[in-house]
């Protein structure tokens, strides 16, 4: 009886170890897998280079736009406090948009996760929170401004945007974030849902163009007002 | 052939059971500090490292060939510690897990926390089939011992 039960126990013993085993193997190389998944660089030579061209014509489209208006030249009917309030907060933008913080992003080469998680960190900080917000947004709660022409207009158009861009990076950051916590994927399931780097990086692109084109809008309502005023 | 792979694996499961047993206590201590909380709160994940280790020890005093002889057990072994101190290596040094940057206290506390359970499950059932093959040796020699009689 007494040998029963021990051969009993040596079976839940191998048993264990087993399991044990198996845990372990499972865990150790899913480690490399997952080491090797966040090591991951993705090539954006012709996709920053495209990028780059088209951010540059907006921001050509946005100096030539807001260049249109020189106070001390300026003989029309227009609040000149509301033309020059809106023409410094452009300016403003510009200058961080120019900056070389902003710009390195769209010189590199080749970009891993932290250039992702960054670059969406970046975006939120100096493009959202101080020129969107901070410029933008505060245009339109200038009471000189308001007097301007259609600025109901452009008002519902703007505020509508920047709802929706100030959330569009939550969720990059996130999923970047998360990706601390590791589980079981495969290059092709990888492929078909969401390539971190990659897909995190052009995610925060798109936002960036969208942010840019918003800018372009309200200084080609500034440059028809200047000069149809 | 069997005899030196269950060699070496014996030989080292000494050694990455101590790097293991260092590397955790390293971010477990730094996790504390950071939490500002007592160091007896981290007693119950090293407990089954010093048991497992005295029960090593045993084992070696009293050459205990069903755990010694063991290449499936001492394989086992290597391969779990050799996890926790990939696991504990990652924590410290794969900045490429942004929390580790974005926290800015050099380890991943995050993805080591998560890992804690795990580390318990492995090193417990280390224990139990160590102790289960220790009955197994002792049963197989008093057999032998009746047979020859």
């Amino acid at each position: 009886m007494k040998k029963i039960l021990l051969d009993y126990a040596n079976t839940f013993a191998y048993t264990v170890i087993g399991l044990v085993f198996g845990l372990a193997f499972f865990l150790l190389f899913i480690n490399f897998y997952h080491m090797q998944e966040l090591d991951t660089r993705v090539d954006v030579v012709s996709y920053n280079a495209n990028n780059k061209t088209q951010v540059e014509e907006k921001i050509a489209i946005i100096k030539n736009n807001i260049s249109v208006y020189n106070q001390t030249a300026y003989n029309g009917p227009l609040n000149i406090y509301g033309l020059n309030t809106v023409q410094i907060k452009l300016q403003n933008c510009l200058e961080i948009l120019e900056s070389e913080e902003m710009m390195r992003y769209l010189e590199l080469t080749e970009i891993g996760i932290k250039d992702s998680y960054h670059f969406s960190l970046d975006f939120k900080n100096k493009i959202l929170n101080d020129c969107l917000v901070m410029q933008i947004k505060s245009i339109f709660n200038t009471d000189t401004v308001a007097t301007l022409p259609n600025f109901n207009v452009i008002k519902p158009y703007v505020e509508l945007n920047l709802d929706t861009l100030l959330g569009s990076v939550d969720y990059i950051q996130s999923n970047i974030e998360n990706s601390d916590h590791y589980h079981f994927n495969t290059d092709n399931n990888r492929a078909n849902f969401f390539n971190l780097v990659d897909d995190s990086y052009a995610g925060v692109m798109n936002n960036y163009q969208s942010s840019l084109d918003l800018m372009v809008e309200v200084s080609n309502w500034y440059r028809s007002i200047v000069i149809g005023g | 052939m069997k005899k030196i792979f269950n060699g070496l694996f014996y030989f080292f499961k000494f050694i990455l059971l101590i790097a293991a047993f260092g590397l955790t206590l390293f971010v477990l201590i730094r996790m504390n500090v950071r939490l500002e909380k007592n160091m007896i709160s981290i007693l119950p994940e090293l407990i089954p490292f010093v048991i497992l280790l005295i029960i090593f020890i045993i084992n070696m005093a009293f050459k205990q060939v069903g755990v010694i002889k063991n290449l499936f057990y001492n394989l086992t072994c290597c391969l779990v510690f050799a996890t926790i101190i990939c696991v504990a290596l990652r924590a410290v040094f794969d900045t490429n897990m942004v929390l580790n940057e974005k926290y800015g206290y050099g380890i991943d506390f995050n993805f080591f926390d998560n890992f804690i359970a795990y580390i318990k499950i492995m090193l417990y059932g280390l224990l139990i089939a160590n102790i289960l093959f220790m009955f197994r040796e002792k049963d197989d020699i008093k057999s032998n011992e009746l047979n020859e009689v």
